[in-house]
């Protein structure tokens, strides 16, 4: 990506790190750095101040909006969403925003639309249908 | 928000003293001293946010520098990274309420502006506990607030993006 004007991540021009890093979701995120931190306060030495802002003001922000709390359903949603021929970085978009509707599926993340992955609304409804059935069964 | 898991390199510098013959006293010196520059390293434009070095991959042979004696040990390891996107949708929470927009927060992100012009209806409201608010809608302190990334940019001295937020589009505003 040459410049930061041409990025927009409606239309997927994303920066390469997106693309060739993996991307992760807030509940994976929560859980990743509740381990975290657990390992940092048994470090002996001074493991506890090892913990920065950055650290924290995220461990609390990912707890705050995190739908999926429990670790083999937020497994479950990666792995359902990965289904559906998703780049990563829509695939992290969707399972963090959890949309109600198709519409609003298409509409915080409008690059679902063109592509013809999702020729029809029904199969954005079985996407979002199949989340919301992990949720009801956490 | 959408984090990432990058791979990275790094050299950490060792001290003479907190060089060991144990290989695990070594190797936690390390470690200690890799998560400490991170911390203090805090952000950068190329990577956004350093929220957490995840797993330490390799240890290079250490180079001796000549004039202190200090060791350098390039390491490679994974780290939880936060870079803010242009026409990303962001869930964040209302920090503070002005007569001319809303400042919020978002995980890492500390400074993110929504003016009262890309609010769309909201009103601002006065008083004692000020607010905007748009029919039954309201934005008040801690409301968590569904936004677009109108841009952002990187602050060296403050090592921090400043973005700016948007309600103009369909489903953003308070969750």
């Amino acid at each position: 990506m040459s410049g930061e004007e041409e990025e927009n991540a409606a239309e997927l021009k994303i920066g390469e790190e997106f693309l060739k890093a993996k991307c992760l979701m807030n509940c994976e995120v929560a859980i990743i750095l509740e381990h975290k931190w657990e390992q940092l306060q048994h470090m002996s030495d001074g493991g506890a101040d090892q913990v920065s802002q950055v650290f924290e003001k995220s461990q609390a922000y990912v707890k705050r909006f995190s739908r999926y709390k429990n670790p083999d359903a937020v497994r479950q949603v990666r792995e359902t969403l990965s289904r559906y021929s998703l780049v990563e970085f829509e695939l992290c978009t969707l399972g963090n925003l959890c949309p109600d509707t198709a519409d609003e599926a298409k509409a915080l993340v409008p690059s679902l639309v063109p592509g013809g992955r999702f020729d029809s609304d029904d199969r954005v409804d079985k996407m979002l249908n199949d989340l919301s059935l992990i949720k009801k069964f956490e | 928000m959408v984090f990432l898991q990058e791979e990275m390199s790094w050299n950490v510098l060792i001290s003479p003293d907190q060089l060991s013959p144990k290989g695990l006293l070594l190797r936690k010196s390390i470690i200690v001293r890799l998560l400490e520059d991170i911390t203090n390293r805090k952000a950068s434009n190329e990577h956004g946010y350093y929220i957490a070095v995840n797993e330490l991959k390799t240890i290079s042979e250490g180079k001796v520098r000549e004039l202190t004696g200090d060791v350098l040990f390039p390491v490679t390891f994974t780290c939880i990274t936060q870079r803010p996107m242009k026409g990303e949708i962001l869930v964040g929470s209302v920090e503070k309420i002005l007569k001319h927009g809303v400042f919020l927060k978002s995980g890492p992100i500390e400074s993110i502006f929504l003016s009262e012009k890309s609010m769309s209806d909201y009103k601002y409201m006065g008083g004692e506990n000020p607010m905007f608010m748009k029919d039954h809608s309201k934005l008040e302190r801690d409301t968590a607030v569904r936004f677009k990334v109108m841009g952002f940019r990187w602050m060296e001295a403050e090592r921090q993006f400043q973005l700016l937020a948007s309600l103009a589009g369909d489903f953003l505003g308070p969750l």
